[in-house]
């Protein structure tokens, strides 16, 4: 009786499933494989070889910035979640409140804040230091990545860690454990499964990411975003090619991904509850 | 026993958030003995044993462990080990490396490790269990794991914060019986921290009697129940009769509307006190025969015994008696003088 209810429940989800995730994923897998007669070529795919240096770029660009991430948001994650409850409260609003502005408009700010006549450099005019190439720099896109997607880092470490029980931490103190070795050996293994979730909602959006490489990086700067973008919405329109690049880049993410949850053991999941 | 102090606290006080957990707290712990904090929830028992672990540093007061202060140092330099309420076991490792975690952060030989472990899971029953996640274990083998953890380390005092609080009835008992067993044939100094008394008098060689951050008493088992120094104390340890009662002089007191010889002496004449009467001390007599004469209210059976509720002279009086009477009837009361305890009467 049971299971003949829940099999009816799941329904919709099955109907939302095929409309908004196996056929548009069929479609970019048919476009990338087919020219614009229809019929089948490998043409496309073997063109994304030649945008080598653009994927690795990417994916090297959002490594840094998920590993820029993973470095600042870990030892603030452990912080947060050993204060009282009132605290912890007012700390993940202050985290979460830039993510209610809108995105375009805090990249925006800042291109004003590293411009060559921007708030850095002006601030640097005035002892006659300066002005330093900031913006249109690969630095400058990493900046962008880090301070967008930071968040997307903390939140799934702080659910981690909160549920470690403070007894646990001082029983590994009562046998013995320094602070580095509780660190070490206790809290480090115990967030493992907030680790992994945060690489993977760090790096995804930023390896695919065009509008941080566009405001803040100028020409020079392409990612594989920006060529999407322009296989679609620019003058190099040719949706065949963008939906090989896409195919060719969510594999990319796909063996990323399985490599980050090597470490992540079984219980990975658990840091989705975000 | 030998009587040598292991650990002295001198003058402990402890504030948090600006109350006053602990106010002036004096006490020595023996070397080798089995001593057990008692007292209910908020009396300040977990914080005592929490200074002795170093989760707690005392606002005024030294602490001493083998005669050196031991304020400033923290709980991984200390020499004692903590079973804790609740076990906080490591969820990441299996039994086996939850109990290594001392000894390998010691960096003791692996094949040095190996051995202890084994020996002290076989000595808390759990050969066999090296490779089982702890979270597959019921609450009584992690219980053991817990103390297999802190004991493997050769501790010169382990505190024990309420750990059989969680399991029930029949495995509480036998825990009781197997904790005392370690700690006689280890010969280490077991501090154990409860609110169950029964639990306090069947395994310590001393009570500490905990109230509102204060002693109470420090005694034997034996002294602390049939010798309380006060009406708290007989009434958290065992079941009591309190009545106010007057020291008309040495050896005689007045309470429920006549005098009674007693064996205490020391008060002032006239003295306002507390007398205690245990309920099995009371003997159930025909009316004529009686000290008091009372109606009895209700009676249950506990199994040994009959308890019973009899009201007289205003007040009420528990009884345990292997006899019953009839709910209604009138019955006298006899006390006998060495059954009286008197008490100074308490600042409430």
């Amino acid at each position: 009786m049971r299971s003949k209810y829940s099999a009816f429940a799941a329904v919709p989800y099955y109907v939302w499933m095929a409309l908004f995730t196996v056929a548009p994923l069929a479609m970019v897998a048919v476009f990338a494989f087919t020219d614009e007669s229809g019929a089948f070529t490998m043409e496309h795919i073997s063109r994304v070889g030649e945008y080598t240096n653009v994927l690795v770029r990417s994916v090297w660009l959002a490594a840094i910035a998920t590993a820029i991430c993973l470095v600042v948001a870990y030892p603030l994650a452990y912080i947060m979640s050993r204060q009282s409850g009132a605290k912890q409260r007012t700390m993940v609003m202050l985290i979460m409140l830039p993510m209610w502005m809108n995105f375009l408009l805090r990249t925006y700010a800042w291109m004003t804040i590293l411009e060559k006549n921007g708030l850095i450099n002006r601030f640097f005019g005035l002892f006659g230091i300066g002005p330093f190439d900031m913006i249109n720099t690969s630095g400058a896109v990493v900046l962008g990545m880090v301070y967008n997607y930071l968040p997307f880092m903390i939140l799934p470490l702080y659910t981690i860690m909160v549920k470690i029980d403070d007894r646990v931490i001082e029983a590994a103190q009562d046998l013995g454990a320094n602070p580095l070795k509780v660190a070490a050996r206790v809290v480090l293994p115990l967030s493992v499964p907030g680790i992994s979730t945060g690489i993977t909602m760090v790096f995804v959006p930023a390896v695919s990411t065009f509008i941080i490489s566009r405001m803040l990086g100028g020409g020079g700067n392409l990612l594989i975003g920006d060529l999407i973008d322009l296989q679609f919405l620019g003058n190099a329109y040719n949706p065949h090619l963008g939906s090989a690049i896409s195919l060719v880049l969510m594999v990319i993410i796909l063996l990323c991904m399985s490599l980050t949850n090597q470490f992540g053991g079984d219980e990975e999941r658990e840091g989705m509850l975000v | 026993m030998s009587q040598s102090t292991i650990i002295s606290l001198r003058d402990i006080v402890v504030e948090f958030d600006g109350e006053r957990v602990l106010e002036g707290l004096d006490l020595d712990i023996h070397d080798k003995e089995f001593v057990t904090f008692l007292g209910p929830s908020g009396c300040g028992k977990t914080t005592t044993l929490r200074i002795i672990g170093g989760f707690v540093a005392p606002k005024e007061g030294d602490v001493f462990f083998e005669g050196k202060r031991i304020n400033d140092l923290p709980p991984y330099k200390r020499q004692v080990n903590t079973v804790f309420q609740r076990y906080a076991l490591f969820p990441h490792l299996n039994v086996f490396e939850n109990v290594a975690f001392g000894l390998k952060i010691q960096k003791l030989p692996e094949k040095e490790i190996r051995p202890r472990v084994l020996e002290m899971l076989e000595l808390v029953g759990l050969k066999g269990f090296e490779k089982r996640g702890v979270n597959q274990l019921s609450g009584g083998q992690q219980q053991r794991v817990a103390i297999a953890r802190a004991l493997v380390n050769h501790p010169k005092v382990l505190l024990l914060d309420e750990p059989l609080g969680a399991l029930d009835l029949k495995l509480r008992k036998e825990m009781q019986i197997e904790l005392k067993k370690i700690q006689q044939s280890l010969g280490i100094t077991f501090i154990y921290v409860t609110h169950d008394q029964e639990e306090a008098l069947t395994m310590s060689d001393t009570v500490v009697v905990m109230k509102d951050g204060d002693i109470q008493q420090i005694g034997t088992p034996e002294d602390i129940y049939n010798e309380p120094q006060n009406a708290f104390v007989a009434d958290f340890i065992g079941e009591s009769n309190i009545v106010p009662g007057i020291m008309k002089k040495d050896f005689l007191v007045e309470f429920a509307g006549r005098e009674f010889e007693c064996v205490d002496s020391g008060f002032a004449p006239m003295e306002q006190v507390d007398v205690v009467v245990r309920p099995e001390d009371i003997k159930v007599v025909p009316t004529i025969a009686g000290h008091i004469t009372g109606i009895v209210e209700n009676v249950t059976f506990k199994g040994v015994h009959f308890e019973m509720e009899v009201s007289a002279c205003g007040s009420r009086w528990l009884i345990h008696s292997t006899q019953s009477e009839a709910v209604g009837s009138a019955i006298g009361m006899v006390i006998g003088p060495e059954d009286i305890h008197i008490m100074k009467k308490m600042e409430e």
